[in-house]
């Protein structure tokens, strides 16, 4: 084809990159006067595994946490969010996580929703950490949850400026950035097996365990063949360890 | 001011309060005063959408649901142990009809009924508090 080389799939956008992701498919060829010549299945092409987990092998944490979000199931009960602010004292103007909602069309005429649980993505490269000038946001050394450390917080709100999944704000309280830290200090470390918002869902949208562990629940659910996962802006490099699947 | 004015003025003020009230409690259970209109259950979560017109719009009758599969009093099923999802899958309420053969099944489309606290917030009018999100 004589025009290959100017339609390389590489040209091709990251906005339009993610509408055909959205529909469960993946770009493998060409574009020609903007029609997609190769389309296949996701789950089809990769019969071994629907995620590329580049960049996610070299984990050192044991156990290394993670969240998969079973994403239909959502309803937008908001008990998560309840169960939260409850727990790690979240003031009325802020959030460690929320549910995005938004409209598709799935045949003319015809909407279905969709909500999409955020929270922080625990990422294995986290942009939060690298920008930090105090140290006052770290990995967990033995767990990779991205921490807080109010002390050493200035309140500079370069880790808020730095974050692909807006996942911080300001504290008044503790003057210093707040965030999700997985129920760390309040359940985890306490010898509770699950987060208040994983307990809370009564769809069991929010899968919380250690994904360094063939035998977790969530490990068991990213690694079906069958089933699409993805993860939030994977353009950044951040590594997100929040997964996400319909079921 | 002879007591019978007062009398009056205290009966009218008293009618005024009645009505509004009866106004606002037909404003959440039902738009339409003819065949049920909007029905929002807030409970066992929040929140679930019934249009009334959508179903009747199908051909089905009012003694369709009433009194077999749901009370005429709006809200009468949430005040029950069993109102959830475990009890629709089992045939009852919704679950009568929602059994992927008469129309979807309840274990399908869950927010095609579901519209959550957003959409809780947008039908009774109440603004989002806050907009934690806003800015992607």
């Amino acid at each position: 084809m004589r025009n290959e080389q100017s339609v390389r799939p590489d040209a091709i956008t990251d906005e339009e990159r993610r509408t055909f992701l959205k529909l469960g498919l993946k770009i493998t060829g060409l574009l020609a006067g903007g029609t997609v010549l190769s389309l296949v299945p996701v789950s089809e092409r990769e019969a071994k595994a629907s995620f590329d987990f580049a960049g996610y092998e070299n984990s050192k944490y044991k156990p290394h946490y993670g969240m998969v979000i079973r994403q239909n199931h959502c309803v937008d009960c908001e008990k998560c969010k309840v169960a939260c602010a409850k727990t790690n004292h979240v003031p009325e103007y802020g959030f460690r996580t929320t549910i995005l909602e938004r409209e598709v069309e799935t045949e003319p005429g015809k909407k279905y929703r969709i909500f999409m649980p955020v929270l922080c993505n625990h990422c294995m490269n986290p942009p939060c950490v690298r920008v930090c000038p105090t140290r006052a946001t770290y990995k967990h050394p033995e767990n990779g949850i991205v921490m807080m450390d109010y002390k050493k917080c200035i309140g500079c709100k370069t880790c808020m400026a730095a974050c692909p999944y807006n996942a911080r704000y300001f504290n008044e309280e503790v003057r210093a950035i707040d965030k999700c830290n997985f129920c760390f200090d309040t359940r985890l470390s306490k010898g509770k097996k699950l987060t208040a918002c994983a307990e809370a869902c009564p769809a069991h949208v929010r899968v919380f365990g250690d994904l360094a562990d063939p035998e977790s629940e969530p490990y068991k659910l990213i690694h079906q063949p069958d089933k699409t996962i993805w993860v939030l802006r994977p353009e950044t490099g951040a590594k997100p360890f929040i997964f996400y699947m319909n079921d | 001011m002879n007591n019978l004015h007062k009398t009056l003025l205290g009966t009218l003020i008293a009618l005024t309060i009645a009505g509004l009230f009866v106004v606002t409690s037909q404003a959440v259970g039902s738009d339409e005063e003819e065949d049920g209109g909007t029905i929002i259950f807030t409970r066992p979560v929040k929140a679930v959408i019934f249009e009334h017109s959508i179903h009747m719009d199908m051909g089905l009758e009012c003694d369709s649901c009433h009194d077999d599969l749901f009370e005429m009093a709006a809200g009468t099923a949430e005040e029950n142990d069993d109102f959830n999802m475990k009890a629709l899958y089992a045939g009852k309420y919704c679950g009568a009809c929602h059994d992927g053969e008469t129309a979807f099944a309840s274990n399908t489309r869950c927010t095609a009924c579901h519209i959550g606290v957003k959409g809780y917030d947008k039908l009774t009018g109440k603004s989002s508090k806050k907009g934690g999100h806003g800015h992607h």
